[in-house]
């Protein structure tokens, strides 16, 4: 694949040129504050360009620097909310649906974790067949990414095979390489269309191997040194072990932060709110981990915490290969980051395929 | 496609009875749309600003597309609404026909034996009657159905006509003795031993509370009965009906969209896992 070089200034060049030449507005991670957040992104100075996180079990910190990874958002915000409407309806079941007015929208750069959920979701509710996901789906008409030469602590794309390069799903990507080197490459006939408005020049070999050498040693960061097969497989094992469920979940307290950061869950529960002689429809995400997953009037088909979290867990490696076949962690770490004890999604396939593999 | 949310029917609830203090039988006409449903689907039915719960169909009208009949047992928001406010009258919301179907085809030409428990001998009763339209398409037929007591029997007024089906067999049980009660006093599944199906060839429909189901399977093993021809209508906490919200999901199977119904074999690994 052919490469480009550019610098910091191309980057937010590029920003411009997609926002006039598609019309469209540009989501995608945004600082805030002294927060990122995942949202439409106004004007150029939004851009996390002088920022850098770090990502540890149950830690997340924001500071000046260089190689942002990601926040506790996704484009799950934009494709699959936390809250949508579905319908209204009147006493008379009268049936009232939303316009569909989305403007067009490109995803401006997210990460190729963040490329690997949106997979799995088209797949997911292109099988399942999910009018409200598909039409946000439909808006999105480009997909800029930004691959991770500096990835956090928690990360393990590369174990997953979704990461740190981009792989495939968008249609440019750039890579920081550092202040005076990016580097930019295409992955679809509306990428090259862009390059060549921003006017890059090819990398030249040594442009390249920089970035091959921060490539390679991020790839070697986010790998866990253990085939995605083998968890596969020691998971599926390891279904009926009470016992080792119950110690890897046993600092879990059910808080289902992990299902809501995590850019792949999307377990719902559907409820009414009224609101005059109107009553909406309205369909939330419900953690796996919560107590009400499961809970139904007259009964609990997951009452124990362990069945909770072994469910994430065996969704993510287990289920979601046989639903869709493709996994459905795609190695970004926030579920491990944003758990308020640490649980560590990593040291939990670990302890699982030490006892089960072979 | 259509979206399956918006697809909600009118109906109006042309007639009800009351089956047992907690359980009634509502037929809905269906005022705007129209279904045929097979034996063993369910719908989500709607009742305005409290919700939909996810209901088995309980009886068959063939050749009447815009009627729809359903037994609902009073446990939550929803089914406490259907119970105590929904008259013969009354509108509500019809969303369906859901999931798969008992596998009647496959089932020809072969015996039937039914087990059943309490409320799960609501999606049974479509294929009994159908059983009865179609008689010459079965062999050996048998029946067991188990109630607390002889009054949470659903249908006690077909029940003589069950009885009366050619070639077949037709046993009740309660749970404890009752004054004037003159059959079986036990677990249905110990119903079982008294089966005269051919075990071999013979295709087994259960449904009922998952503990009463698992103890008979345990049971129609050990008899002998065949694992790929034993069907169990499962249930979990269904939303959406059609794949989407994920909440129905047993082990990597979609309730709603995969099932209601699973063939034995498909699902044996998951059955007596707690919680999965």
């Amino acid at each position: 694949m052919q490469l480009y070089r550019g610098g910091i200034e191309d980057i937010i060049n590029i920003y411009n040129i997609v926002k006039e030449f598609l019309k469209a507005d540009v989501y995608g991670y945004k600082r805030y504050g002294n927060s990122l957040v995942f949202d439409f992104i106004e004007s150029s100075s939004e851009l996390p360009i002088d920022v850098h996180v770090v990502q540890r079990p149950g830690f997340y910190r924001v500071s000046r620097g260089f190689g942002f990874i990601h926040s506790s958002h996704s484009p799950k915000n934009l494709l699959y909310p936390f809250k949508q409407e579905l319908f209204r309806v009147d006493q008379e079941l009268n049936i009232k649906t939303l316009e569909n007015s989305l403007k067009p929208v490109i995803l401006f750069g997210i990460k190729p974790c963040d490329v690997a959920a949106i997979n799995v979701f088209d797949k997911l509710f292109g099988n399942n067949f999910n009018p409200y996901y598909l039409n946000r789906r439909r808006s999105v008409v480009g997909i800029v990414v930004e691959e991770c030469l500096n990835p956090g602590e928690t990360c393990f794309c590369s174990t997953m095979g979704t990461g740190p390069d981009a792989r495939n799903g968008f249609d440019l990507a750039f890579a920081k390489v550092d202040r005076d080197l990016v580097i930019f490459k295409a992955g679809s006939s509306l990428g090259e269309k862009i390059v060549a408005k921003a006017n890059l020049q090819k990398a030249s070999d040594d442009d390249v191997k920089r970035y091959e050498i921060l490539l390679e040693e991020a790839k070697r960061k986010t790998n866990l040194g253990i085939g995605v097969e083998d968890i596969q497989t020691s998971l599926e094992k390891s279904i009926t072990d009470v016992e080792l469920w119950r110690k890897v979940s046993e600092k879990c307290v059910g808080c289902a932060n992990c299902n809501m950061v995590c850019p792949t869950c999307f377990c719902s529960e559907i409820v009414d709110d009224v609101v005059g002689d109107e009553a909406v429809r309205i369909m939330q995400l419900i953690g796996c981990l919560s107590y009400t997953y499961g809970l139904v009037a007259g009964g609990h088909f997951r009452k124990e915490l362990y069945t909770r979290y072994r469910h994430f867990i065996l969704h993510k490696f287990v289920f979601y290969p046989k639903q869709i076949d493709l996994f459905g962690c795609v190695g970004c770490g926030r579920c491990t980051v944003w758990c308020p004890v640490g649980i560590d999604i990593r040291e939990t396939v670990k302890t699982v395929a030490s006892r089960y593999r072979g | 496609m259509s979206n399956p949310f918006t697809s909600i029917i009118k109906g109006v609830v042309i007639n009800e009875i009351s089956e047992t203090t907690t359980t009634k039988t509502i037929t809905i006409k269906l005022v705007n749309g129209s279904m045929n449903p097979m034996p063993g689907q369910f719908n989500m039915l709607y009742v305005f600003g409290l919700g939909e719960v996810p209901i088995s169909i309980s009886n068959l009208y063939p050749g009447k597309r815009d009627i729809v009949e359903h037994t609902i047992r009073f446990v939550g928001a929803v089914t406490r609404a259907m119970i105590k406010a929904i008259r013969v009258g009354s509108q509500i919301g019809v969303r369906g026909p859901y999931g798969n179907k008992w596998p009647l085809e496959e089932a020809e030409g072969s015996d039937i034996l039914i087990v059943s428990g309490g409320i799960g001998f609501a999606p049974l009763r479509p294929v009994v009657k159908y059983i009865i339209m179609n008689r010459e398409r079965f062999r050996r037929v048998n029946i067991l159905y188990g109630a607390r007591t002889p009054e949470e029997f659903l249908y006690k007024y077909e029940l003589e006509e069950y009885s009366k089906i050619p070639n077949s067999k037709f046993l009740l049980s309660i749970d404890k003795p009752y004054p004037g009660w003159t059959g079986y006093v036990g677990f249905v599944t110990d119903l079982i031993k008294y089966t005269d199906v051919d075990t071999g060839n013979s295709y087994t429909f259960v449904c009922g509370p998952e503990i009463m189901m698992k103890v008979a399977v345990k049971k129609l093993l050990e008899r002998g009965f065949r694992k790929d021809k034993i069907f169990l209508s499962m249930e979990r906490r269904m939303r959406c009906g059609v794949g989407i919200c994920g909440t129905c999901q047993f082990g990597h199977l979609f309730v709603c969209k995969n099932g209601p119904i699973f063939r034995y074999s498909e699902i044996e690994n998951y059955i007596n896992v707690e919680g999965i």
